[in-house]
Protein backbone atom coordinates (compact mmCIF):
# COMPACT_ATOMS: atom_id res chain seq x y z
CA UNK A 1 0.00 0.00 0.00
CA UNK A 2 2.68 2.50 1.06
CA UNK A 3 4.72 1.49 -1.99
CA UNK A 4 1.82 2.23 -4.30
CA UNK A 5 1.53 5.58 -2.62
CA UNK A 6 5.23 6.24 -3.22
CA UNK A 7 5.06 5.40 -6.89
CA UNK A 8 1.93 7.41 -7.53
CA UNK A 9 2.74 10.22 -5.12
CA UNK A 10 -0.93 10.16 -4.09
CA UNK A 11 -3.48 8.05 -2.27
CA UNK A 12 -4.39 5.19 -4.63
CA UNK A 13 -8.11 5.79 -4.20
CA UNK A 14 -7.72 9.39 -5.22
CA UNK A 15 -5.77 8.42 -8.30
CA UNK A 16 -8.45 5.86 -9.13
CA UNK A 17 -11.20 8.43 -8.87
CA UNK A 18 -9.31 10.84 -11.06
CA UNK A 19 -8.67 8.25 -13.75
CA UNK A 20 -12.32 7.18 -13.62
CA UNK A 21 -13.57 10.71 -14.19
CA UNK A 22 -10.89 11.24 -16.79
CA UNK A 23 -12.28 8.34 -18.76
CA UNK A 24 -15.88 9.48 -18.28
CA UNK A 25 -15.11 12.96 -19.52
CA UNK A 26 -13.50 11.49 -22.66
CA UNK A 27 -16.40 9.18 -23.43
CA UNK A 28 -19.25 11.47 -22.47
CA UNK A 29 -19.00 13.97 -25.35
CA UNK A 30 -19.14 11.09 -27.85
CA UNK A 31 -22.42 9.70 -26.54
CA UNK A 32 -24.26 12.77 -25.27
CA UNK A 33 -24.96 16.07 -26.91
CA UNK A 34 -26.25 19.43 -25.82
CA UNK A 35 -25.57 21.65 -22.85
CA UNK A 36 -27.60 21.55 -19.67
CA UNK A 37 -30.72 23.61 -20.29
CA UNK A 38 -32.32 25.82 -17.68
CA UNK A 39 -34.91 23.62 -16.07
CA UNK A 40 -38.04 24.11 -14.03
CA UNK A 41 -35.92 22.99 -11.07
CA UNK A 42 -33.66 26.01 -11.49
CA UNK A 43 -36.64 28.31 -11.55
CA UNK A 44 -38.15 26.70 -8.44
CA UNK A 45 -34.84 27.02 -6.63
CA UNK A 46 -34.69 30.70 -7.50
CA UNK A 47 -37.77 31.18 -5.34
CA UNK A 48 -37.38 28.42 -2.73
CA UNK A 49 -33.73 29.19 -1.97
CA UNK A 50 -34.02 32.95 -2.40
CA UNK A 51 -31.98 35.05 -0.01
CA UNK A 52 -35.09 36.65 1.46
CA UNK A 53 -37.90 34.23 0.59
CA UNK A 54 -35.99 31.05 1.37
CA UNK A 55 -36.46 31.09 5.12
CA UNK A 56 -40.13 32.20 5.18
CA UNK A 57 -40.99 29.48 2.65
CA UNK A 58 -39.08 26.93 4.70
CA UNK A 59 -40.95 27.92 7.87
CA UNK A 60 -44.31 27.84 6.09
CA UNK A 61 -43.68 24.36 4.71
CA UNK A 62 -42.69 22.83 8.02
CA UNK A 63 -45.66 24.45 9.67
CA UNK A 64 -47.87 22.83 7.04
CA UNK A 65 -46.26 19.44 7.70
CA UNK A 66 -46.69 19.92 11.44
CA UNK A 67 -50.37 20.75 11.13
CA UNK A 68 -50.90 17.92 8.68
CA UNK A 69 -49.25 15.38 10.98
CA UNK A 70 -51.03 16.34 14.16
CA UNK A 71 -54.25 18.18 13.34
CA UNK A 72 -55.44 16.20 10.37
CA UNK A 73 -54.68 12.92 12.09
CA UNK A 74 -56.22 13.89 15.45
CA UNK A 75 -59.82 12.84 14.66
CA UNK A 76 -58.59 9.39 13.63
CA UNK A 77 -56.62 9.02 16.86
CA UNK A 78 -59.65 10.17 18.85
CA UNK A 79 -61.78 7.56 17.12
CA UNK A 80 -59.33 4.79 17.97
CA UNK A 81 -59.06 6.03 21.55
CA UNK A 82 -62.84 6.17 21.91
CA UNK A 83 -63.26 2.74 20.39
CA UNK A 84 -60.89 1.12 22.87
CA UNK A 85 -62.20 2.88 25.97
CA UNK A 86 -65.79 2.00 24.99
CA UNK A 87 -64.77 -1.57 24.32
CA UNK A 88 -63.06 -1.72 27.70
CA UNK A 89 -66.13 -0.34 29.45
CA UNK A 90 -68.36 -2.81 27.68
CA UNK A 91 -66.12 -5.79 28.25
CA UNK A 92 -65.29 -5.31 31.94
CA UNK A 93 -68.79 -5.79 33.42
CA UNK A 94 -69.52 -8.57 30.95
CA UNK A 95 -66.54 -10.49 32.31
CA UNK A 96 -67.64 -10.11 35.92
CA UNK A 97 -65.25 -7.39 37.09
CA UNK A 98 -62.53 -9.65 38.51
CA UNK A 99 -58.78 -9.71 37.98
CA UNK A 100 -59.16 -11.30 34.56
CA UNK A 101 -61.64 -8.73 33.32
CA UNK A 102 -59.44 -5.89 34.55
CA UNK A 103 -56.46 -7.51 32.85
CA UNK A 104 -58.37 -7.71 29.59
CA UNK A 105 -60.12 -4.33 29.79
CA UNK A 106 -57.46 -2.09 31.34
CA UNK A 107 -54.31 -4.04 30.61
CA UNK A 108 -54.65 -5.69 27.20
CA UNK A 109 -57.21 -3.43 25.53
CA UNK A 110 -55.69 -0.33 27.13
CA UNK A 111 -52.25 -1.40 25.98
CA UNK A 112 -53.42 -2.14 22.46
CA UNK A 113 -55.24 1.18 22.34
CA UNK A 114 -52.19 3.13 23.43
CA UNK A 115 -50.17 1.58 20.61
CA UNK A 116 -52.82 2.09 17.96
CA UNK A 117 -53.54 5.78 18.74
CA UNK A 118 -50.06 6.54 17.44
CA UNK A 119 -50.80 5.06 14.03
CA UNK A 120 -52.62 8.04 12.49
CA UNK A 121 -49.99 10.71 13.30
CA UNK A 122 -47.19 8.38 12.29
CA UNK A 123 -48.70 7.40 8.98
CA UNK A 124 -49.61 11.02 8.24
CA UNK A 125 -46.11 12.15 9.14
CA UNK A 126 -44.48 9.59 6.90
CA UNK A 127 -46.87 10.47 4.10
CA UNK A 128 -45.94 14.15 4.36
CA UNK A 129 -42.22 13.46 4.79
CA UNK A 130 -42.18 11.13 1.80
CA UNK A 131 -43.70 13.86 -0.36
CA UNK A 132 -41.11 16.39 0.80
CA UNK A 133 -38.31 13.87 0.37
CA UNK A 134 -39.35 12.48 -3.02
CA UNK A 135 -39.99 15.94 -4.40
CA UNK A 136 -36.42 16.95 -3.59
CA UNK A 137 -37.27 19.68 -1.08
CA UNK A 138 -35.90 17.92 2.01
CA UNK A 139 -32.33 18.36 0.80
CA UNK A 140 -33.05 22.07 0.22
CA UNK A 141 -34.52 22.44 3.70
CA UNK A 142 -31.27 21.16 5.18
CA UNK A 143 -29.39 23.56 2.89
CA UNK A 144 -31.40 26.51 4.20
CA UNK A 145 -30.97 25.91 7.94
CA UNK A 146 -27.66 24.08 8.15
CA UNK A 147 -25.74 27.13 9.32
CA UNK A 148 -27.76 27.61 12.51
CA UNK A 149 -27.94 23.95 13.44
CA UNK A 150 -24.26 23.36 12.74
CA UNK A 151 -23.43 26.03 15.30
CA UNK A 152 -25.67 24.25 17.80
CA UNK A 153 -23.81 20.97 17.39
CA UNK A 154 -26.39 19.40 15.10
CA UNK A 155 -26.87 19.09 11.34
CA UNK A 156 -29.11 20.85 8.80
CA UNK A 157 -31.24 17.77 8.64
CA UNK A 158 -31.86 17.78 12.40
CA UNK A 159 -34.33 20.61 12.08
CA UNK A 160 -37.43 18.73 10.98
CA UNK A 161 -37.13 16.00 13.64
CA UNK A 162 -36.70 18.61 16.38
CA UNK A 163 -39.72 20.48 15.17
CA UNK A 164 -41.92 17.41 14.95
CA UNK A 165 -40.96 16.71 18.55
CA UNK A 166 -43.25 19.54 19.60
CA UNK A 167 -46.17 17.45 18.42
CA UNK A 168 -44.94 14.06 19.52
CA UNK A 169 -41.43 12.77 20.08
CA UNK A 170 -42.16 9.48 18.32
CA UNK A 171 -42.44 10.88 14.80
CA UNK A 172 -39.64 13.26 15.80
CA UNK A 173 -37.28 10.42 16.61
CA UNK A 174 -38.35 8.47 13.53
CA UNK A 175 -37.82 11.46 11.24
CA UNK A 176 -34.13 11.41 12.25
CA UNK A 177 -33.74 8.76 9.56
CA UNK A 178 -33.32 11.54 7.03
CA UNK A 179 -29.94 12.35 8.67
CA UNK A 180 -27.41 10.13 6.96
CA UNK A 181 -24.40 10.52 9.22
CA UNK A 182 -24.74 8.15 12.18
CA UNK A 183 -23.27 10.45 14.88
CA UNK A 184 -25.53 13.33 13.90
CA UNK A 185 -28.57 11.08 13.73
CA UNK A 186 -27.93 9.60 17.17
CA UNK A 187 -27.33 12.98 18.78
CA UNK A 188 -30.54 14.35 17.29
CA UNK A 189 -32.44 11.32 18.59
CA UNK A 190 -31.22 11.57 22.16
CA UNK A 191 -31.98 15.27 22.56
CA UNK A 192 -35.33 15.04 20.77
CA UNK A 193 -37.42 14.12 23.85
CA UNK A 194 -36.52 17.51 25.35
CA UNK A 195 -38.80 19.14 22.78
CA UNK A 196 -42.01 19.58 24.69
CA UNK A 197 -44.54 17.24 23.07
CA UNK A 198 -48.28 17.90 23.07
CA UNK A 199 -48.92 15.26 25.76
CA UNK A 200 -47.10 17.42 28.31
CA UNK A 201 -49.35 20.39 27.73
CA UNK A 202 -52.31 19.10 29.83
CA UNK A 203 -49.94 18.70 32.79
CA UNK A 204 -48.66 22.28 32.43
CA UNK A 205 -52.20 23.56 32.09
CA UNK A 206 -53.38 21.74 35.20
CA UNK A 207 -50.51 22.69 37.50
CA UNK A 208 -50.09 26.26 36.29
CA UNK A 209 -53.81 27.01 36.51
CA UNK A 210 -53.82 25.55 40.02
CA UNK A 211 -50.86 27.42 41.49
CA UNK A 212 -49.40 30.02 39.14
CA UNK A 213 -52.43 32.33 39.00
CA UNK A 214 -51.86 35.25 36.65
CA UNK A 215 -48.53 33.81 35.51
CA UNK A 216 -50.05 30.58 34.20
CA UNK A 217 -49.61 31.37 30.48
CA UNK A 218 -46.07 32.65 31.00
CA UNK A 219 -45.28 29.51 32.99
CA UNK A 220 -46.51 27.25 30.19
CA UNK A 221 -44.68 29.22 27.53
CA UNK A 222 -41.46 29.09 29.54
CA UNK A 223 -41.61 25.27 29.46
CA UNK A 224 -41.26 25.27 25.68
CA UNK A 225 -38.36 27.70 25.83
CA UNK A 226 -36.75 25.64 28.58
CA UNK A 227 -37.06 22.50 26.43
CA UNK A 228 -35.40 24.14 23.43
CA UNK A 229 -32.67 25.65 25.60
CA UNK A 230 -31.90 22.33 27.25
CA UNK A 231 -31.88 20.47 23.92
CA UNK A 232 -29.30 22.93 22.58
CA UNK A 233 -27.26 22.81 25.79
CA UNK A 234 -27.27 19.00 25.84
CA UNK A 235 -26.33 18.75 22.15
CA UNK A 236 -23.38 21.06 22.72
CA UNK A 237 -22.41 19.25 25.91
CA UNK A 238 -22.57 15.74 24.43
CA UNK A 239 -20.63 16.92 21.40
CA UNK A 240 -17.87 17.98 23.76
CA UNK A 241 -17.75 15.26 26.41
CA UNK A 242 -18.84 12.02 24.71
CA UNK A 243 -15.95 10.59 22.69
CA UNK A 244 -18.33 9.08 20.12
CA UNK A 245 -19.63 12.52 19.15
CA UNK A 246 -16.33 14.33 19.44
CA UNK A 247 -13.75 15.01 16.79
CA UNK A 248 -14.31 15.96 13.21
CA UNK A 249 -17.84 16.99 12.41
CA UNK A 250 -19.58 15.36 9.53
CA UNK A 251 -19.28 17.21 6.27
CA UNK A 252 -22.19 18.68 4.40
CA UNK A 253 -21.58 17.17 1.00
CA UNK A 254 -25.01 16.75 -0.47
CA UNK A 255 -26.55 16.65 -3.87
CA UNK A 256 -29.50 18.94 -4.46
CA UNK A 257 -31.49 16.70 -6.77
CA UNK A 258 -33.82 17.96 -9.49
CA UNK A 259 -37.36 18.48 -8.28
CA UNK A 260 -39.76 15.74 -9.26
CA UNK A 261 -43.44 15.21 -8.70
CA UNK A 262 -43.66 12.36 -6.20
CA UNK A 263 -45.80 9.47 -7.28
CA UNK A 264 -48.64 8.41 -5.04
CA UNK A 265 -47.46 4.82 -5.26
CA UNK A 266 -43.97 5.45 -3.92
CA UNK A 267 -45.24 7.85 -1.28
CA UNK A 268 -47.72 5.33 0.05
CA UNK A 269 -45.13 2.59 -0.15
CA UNK A 270 -42.69 4.65 1.93
CA UNK A 271 -45.38 5.48 4.45
CA UNK A 272 -46.45 1.87 4.74
CA UNK A 273 -42.95 0.44 5.17
CA UNK A 274 -42.01 2.86 7.92
CA UNK A 275 -45.37 2.75 9.66
CA UNK A 276 -45.41 -1.04 9.86
CA UNK A 277 -41.87 -1.07 11.22
CA UNK A 278 -43.00 1.22 14.02
CA UNK A 279 -45.89 -1.09 14.84
CA UNK A 280 -43.73 -4.19 14.94
CA UNK A 281 -40.82 -2.96 16.99
CA UNK A 282 -42.01 -0.06 19.11
CA UNK A 283 -45.48 -1.52 19.51
CA UNK A 284 -44.18 -4.50 21.46
CA UNK A 285 -42.25 -2.34 23.93
CA UNK A 286 -45.19 0.01 24.47
CA UNK A 287 -47.57 -2.87 24.98
CA UNK A 288 -45.38 -4.55 27.59
CA UNK A 289 -44.82 -1.24 29.39
CA UNK A 290 -48.53 -0.62 29.71
CA UNK A 291 -49.10 -4.13 31.07
CA UNK A 292 -46.38 -3.71 33.71
CA UNK A 293 -47.86 -0.45 34.96
CA UNK A 294 -51.33 -2.02 35.00
CA UNK A 295 -50.04 -4.86 37.16
CA UNK A 296 -48.22 -2.54 39.56
CA UNK A 297 -51.30 -0.39 40.07
CA UNK A 298 -53.81 -3.26 40.36
CA UNK A 299 -52.04 -5.49 42.89
CA UNK A 300 -52.44 -6.44 45.66
CA UNK A 301 -55.88 -7.01 44.19
CA UNK A 302 -58.68 -4.92 45.71
CA UNK A 303 -56.39 -2.38 47.36
CA UNK A 304 -56.72 1.32 46.56
CA UNK A 305 -54.04 3.07 44.58
CA UNK A 306 -52.34 4.16 47.78
CA UNK A 307 -51.92 0.56 48.99
CA UNK A 308 -51.06 -0.86 45.57
CA UNK A 309 -47.49 -1.68 44.62
CA UNK A 310 -47.29 1.60 42.84
CA UNK A 311 -48.49 3.44 45.94
CA UNK A 312 -45.82 1.65 47.96
CA UNK A 313 -43.30 2.62 45.33
CA UNK A 314 -44.47 6.22 45.58
CA UNK A 315 -43.96 6.17 49.33
CA UNK A 316 -40.58 4.53 48.95
CA UNK A 317 -39.57 7.20 46.45
CA UNK A 318 -40.97 10.04 48.53
CA UNK A 319 -37.71 10.80 50.41
CA UNK A 320 -36.00 11.18 47.04
CA UNK A 321 -38.57 13.73 45.90
CA UNK A 322 -38.72 15.59 49.23
CA UNK A 323 -35.92 18.03 48.33
CA UNK A 324 -38.00 19.00 45.28
CA UNK A 325 -41.12 19.51 47.39
CA UNK A 326 -43.16 16.63 45.84
CA UNK A 327 -44.96 14.12 48.08
CA UNK A 328 -45.85 10.49 47.29
CA UNK A 329 -48.76 11.59 45.12
CA UNK A 330 -46.45 13.60 42.90
CA UNK A 331 -44.09 10.62 42.74
CA UNK A 332 -46.92 8.25 41.75
CA UNK A 333 -48.24 10.66 39.12
CA UNK A 334 -44.76 10.96 37.62
CA UNK A 335 -44.40 7.19 37.65
CA UNK A 336 -47.60 6.80 35.67
CA UNK A 337 -46.48 9.56 33.37
CA UNK A 338 -44.05 7.02 32.00
CA UNK A 339 -46.93 5.44 30.02
CA UNK A 340 -47.83 8.77 28.47
CA UNK A 341 -47.18 12.11 30.06
CA UNK A 342 -50.80 13.25 29.95
CA UNK A 343 -51.60 10.37 32.34
CA UNK A 344 -50.04 12.47 35.10
CA UNK A 345 -53.27 14.47 35.06
CA UNK A 346 -55.45 11.34 35.12
CA UNK A 347 -53.44 9.93 38.01
CA UNK A 348 -54.08 13.00 40.15
CA UNK A 349 -57.71 12.53 39.16
CA UNK A 350 -57.77 8.96 40.47
CA UNK A 351 -55.90 9.84 43.66
CA UNK A 352 -58.11 12.81 44.56
CA UNK A 353 -61.44 11.50 43.33
CA UNK A 354 -62.35 8.94 45.97
CA UNK A 355 -63.92 6.22 43.84
CA UNK A 356 -64.54 8.07 40.59
CA UNK A 357 -62.22 10.30 38.65
CA UNK A 358 -62.09 13.96 39.64
CA UNK A 359 -62.54 16.65 36.99
CA UNK A 360 -59.69 18.99 36.16
CA UNK A 361 -61.14 21.88 38.14
CA UNK A 362 -61.60 19.61 41.15
CA UNK A 363 -58.00 18.44 40.85
CA UNK A 364 -56.78 22.03 40.69
CA UNK A 365 -58.87 22.86 43.78
CA UNK A 366 -57.43 19.97 45.74
CA UNK A 367 -53.89 20.88 44.70
CA UNK A 368 -54.49 24.38 46.08
CA UNK A 369 -56.46 23.49 49.21
CA UNK A 370 -54.28 20.58 50.29
CA UNK A 371 -51.16 22.54 49.47
CA UNK A 372 -49.79 19.75 47.32
CA UNK A 373 -47.82 22.28 45.34
CA UNK A 374 -46.76 25.81 46.10
CA UNK A 375 -46.19 28.05 43.08
CA UNK A 376 -42.50 27.22 43.34
CA UNK A 377 -42.77 23.44 43.69
CA UNK A 378 -45.57 23.41 41.11
CA UNK A 379 -43.28 25.11 38.63
CA UNK A 380 -40.51 22.65 39.52
CA UNK A 381 -42.99 19.80 38.95
CA UNK A 382 -43.80 21.18 35.50
CA UNK A 383 -40.11 21.35 34.65
CA UNK A 384 -39.65 17.80 35.93
CA UNK A 385 -42.53 16.63 33.74
CA UNK A 386 -40.96 18.33 30.74
CA UNK A 387 -37.56 16.76 31.16
CA UNK A 388 -37.75 13.37 32.88
CA UNK A 389 -37.77 10.05 31.01
CA UNK A 390 -39.66 10.11 27.74
CA UNK A 391 -42.86 8.10 27.70
CA UNK A 392 -42.67 4.35 27.17
CA UNK A 393 -43.63 4.75 23.51
CA UNK A 394 -40.75 7.14 22.88
CA UNK A 395 -38.36 4.83 24.73
CA UNK A 396 -39.58 2.02 22.47
CA UNK A 397 -38.94 4.09 19.37
CA UNK A 398 -35.53 5.25 20.56
CA UNK A 399 -34.58 1.61 21.04
CA UNK A 400 -35.99 0.72 17.64
CA UNK A 401 -34.16 3.57 15.89
CA UNK A 402 -30.81 3.26 17.67
CA UNK A 403 -30.99 -0.51 17.91
CA UNK A 404 -29.01 -0.15 21.12
CA UNK A 405 -30.06 -0.59 24.72
CA UNK A 406 -26.99 1.35 25.70
CA UNK A 407 -28.11 4.58 24.01
CA UNK A 408 -31.73 4.02 25.05
CA UNK A 409 -30.68 3.66 28.69
CA UNK A 410 -28.37 6.61 28.34
CA UNK A 411 -31.25 8.79 27.17
CA UNK A 412 -33.49 7.68 30.04
CA UNK A 413 -30.77 8.22 32.64
CA UNK A 414 -29.48 11.58 31.49
CA UNK A 415 -33.03 12.90 31.29
CA UNK A 416 -33.87 11.67 34.79
CA UNK A 417 -30.76 13.29 36.21
CA UNK A 418 -31.31 16.48 34.24
CA UNK A 419 -34.94 16.65 35.40
CA UNK A 420 -33.96 16.17 39.02
CA UNK A 421 -31.14 18.67 38.80
CA UNK A 422 -33.30 21.29 37.06
CA UNK A 423 -36.21 20.93 39.48
CA UNK A 424 -33.81 21.10 42.40
CA UNK A 425 -32.19 24.20 40.97
CA UNK A 426 -35.57 25.87 40.52
CA UNK A 427 -36.61 25.11 44.09
CA UNK A 428 -33.25 26.14 45.58
CA UNK A 429 -32.94 29.38 43.66
CA UNK A 430 -36.60 30.11 44.41
CA UNK A 431 -35.98 29.65 48.14
CA UNK A 432 -32.97 31.94 47.97
CA UNK A 433 -35.11 34.58 46.29
CA UNK A 434 -37.66 34.30 49.06
CA UNK A 435 -40.38 32.21 47.32
CA UNK A 436 -41.94 29.39 49.28
CA UNK B 1 -5.18 34.19 -3.07
CA UNK B 2 -1.90 32.70 -4.11
CA UNK B 3 -0.44 32.29 -7.51
CA UNK B 4 1.48 29.36 -8.90
CA UNK B 5 2.95 29.01 -12.32
CA UNK B 6 1.47 32.33 -13.39
CA UNK B 7 -2.13 31.24 -12.90
CA UNK B 8 -4.34 32.75 -10.19
CA UNK B 9 -5.63 30.24 -7.69
CA UNK B 10 -8.61 30.99 -5.51
CA UNK B 11 -10.40 29.09 -2.81
CA UNK B 12 -13.77 27.85 -3.91
CA UNK B 13 -15.26 29.53 -0.86
CA UNK B 14 -14.06 32.94 -2.07
CA UNK B 15 -16.00 32.81 -5.33
CA UNK B 16 -19.22 34.76 -5.76
CA UNK B 17 -22.43 33.39 -7.28
CA UNK B 18 -22.04 33.19 -11.03
CA UNK B 19 -18.26 32.78 -10.87
CA UNK B 20 -16.56 29.50 -11.65
CA UNK B 21 -13.25 27.90 -12.39
CA UNK B 22 -11.29 24.75 -13.03
CA UNK B 23 -10.37 22.71 -9.98
CA UNK B 24 -6.60 22.80 -9.46
CA UNK B 25 -6.12 20.96 -6.20
CA UNK B 26 -7.96 19.73 -3.16
CA UNK B 27 -6.39 19.77 0.30
CA UNK B 28 -7.62 18.52 3.66
CA UNK B 29 -7.88 15.08 5.27
CA UNK B 30 -8.01 12.09 2.89
CA UNK B 31 -11.55 11.15 3.95
CA UNK B 32 -12.87 14.54 2.88
CA UNK B 33 -10.86 14.50 -0.34
CA UNK B 34 -12.17 11.09 -1.20
CA UNK B 35 -15.77 12.12 -0.63
CA UNK B 36 -15.32 15.22 -2.74
CA UNK B 37 -13.74 13.13 -5.49
CA UNK B 38 -16.64 10.72 -5.33
CA UNK B 39 -18.94 13.64 -5.99
CA UNK B 40 -17.00 14.50 -9.14
CA UNK B 41 -14.69 17.20 -7.81
CA UNK B 42 -11.61 16.06 -9.71
CA UNK B 43 -8.71 18.07 -11.02
CA UNK B 44 -9.66 19.88 -14.17
CA UNK B 45 -13.41 19.73 -13.58
CA UNK B 46 -15.27 23.00 -14.08
CA UNK B 47 -17.26 24.16 -11.05
CA UNK B 48 -19.50 27.18 -10.74
CA UNK B 49 -21.12 28.87 -7.74
CA UNK B 50 -24.90 28.90 -8.15
CA UNK B 51 -25.86 30.62 -4.93
CA UNK B 52 -25.26 30.89 -1.24
CA UNK B 53 -27.85 29.63 1.26
CA UNK B 54 -30.06 32.40 2.67
CA UNK B 55 -27.83 32.60 5.74
CA UNK B 56 -24.63 32.72 3.67
CA UNK B 57 -23.52 29.14 4.30
CA UNK B 58 -23.55 26.44 2.84
CA UNK B 59 -23.03 27.20 -0.86
CA UNK B 60 -24.54 25.58 -3.91
CA UNK B 61 -22.44 24.63 -6.94
CA UNK B 62 -23.00 23.37 -10.42
CA UNK B 63 -20.50 20.65 -11.25
CA UNK B 64 -20.65 17.96 -13.94
CA UNK B 65 -24.23 18.87 -14.68
CA UNK B 66 -25.71 18.50 -11.22
CA UNK B 67 -26.19 20.68 -8.16
CA UNK B 68 -24.04 20.08 -5.11
CA UNK B 69 -24.02 21.82 -1.76
CA UNK B 70 -20.96 22.21 0.44
CA UNK B 71 -20.22 24.11 3.61
CA UNK B 72 -17.69 26.93 3.33
CA UNK B 73 -15.47 24.96 5.66
CA UNK B 74 -15.33 22.19 3.06
CA UNK B 75 -14.82 24.38 0.03
CA UNK B 76 -11.94 26.11 1.78
CA UNK B 77 -10.05 22.99 0.76
CA UNK B 78 -10.81 23.30 -2.93
CA UNK B 79 -8.67 25.57 -5.10
CA UNK B 80 -9.73 26.65 -8.54
CA UNK B 81 -8.06 28.67 -11.28
CA UNK B 82 -10.26 31.34 -12.76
Amino acid sequence: MSRIREVLGEDPEIVLAERRYDWISKVLPKVMRGARPITLSDLLDKALLDKYLGIPIFLALWWALFRFTFDVSAPFSDLIDMFFSRLGEAVEPALGGGVLSSLIADGLLGGLGSVLVFIPPIFFLFFGLSILEDSGYLARAAFVVDKILYKLGLHGRSFIPMLLGFGCNIPGVMACRTIDREEDRLLTIIVNPLMSCSARLPVYVLISSAVLGGYAAAGIYSMYIMGIGLAIAMALLFRRVIPYFRGRRSAFIMELPLYTVPTLRSTILHMWERGVLFLKKAGTVIFIGVLVVWALSSFPWGAGLEESYIGMLGRALEPLFRPLGFDWRGAVALFFGFIAKEIVVGTFGVIFGAGGEASEEEIADVIRSENIFTPLTGYAFMAFTLIYIPCVATVGVIYRETNSWKWTLFTVLYELLLAYFTAFLIVSVGHLLGFS
Amino acid sequence: MDSRGGKVQRRLSDLKPGEGGKIVRITGPPSLRRRLLDMGLVKGAYIEVVRKAPLGDPMEFLVKGYNLSLRKEECDNVYVST
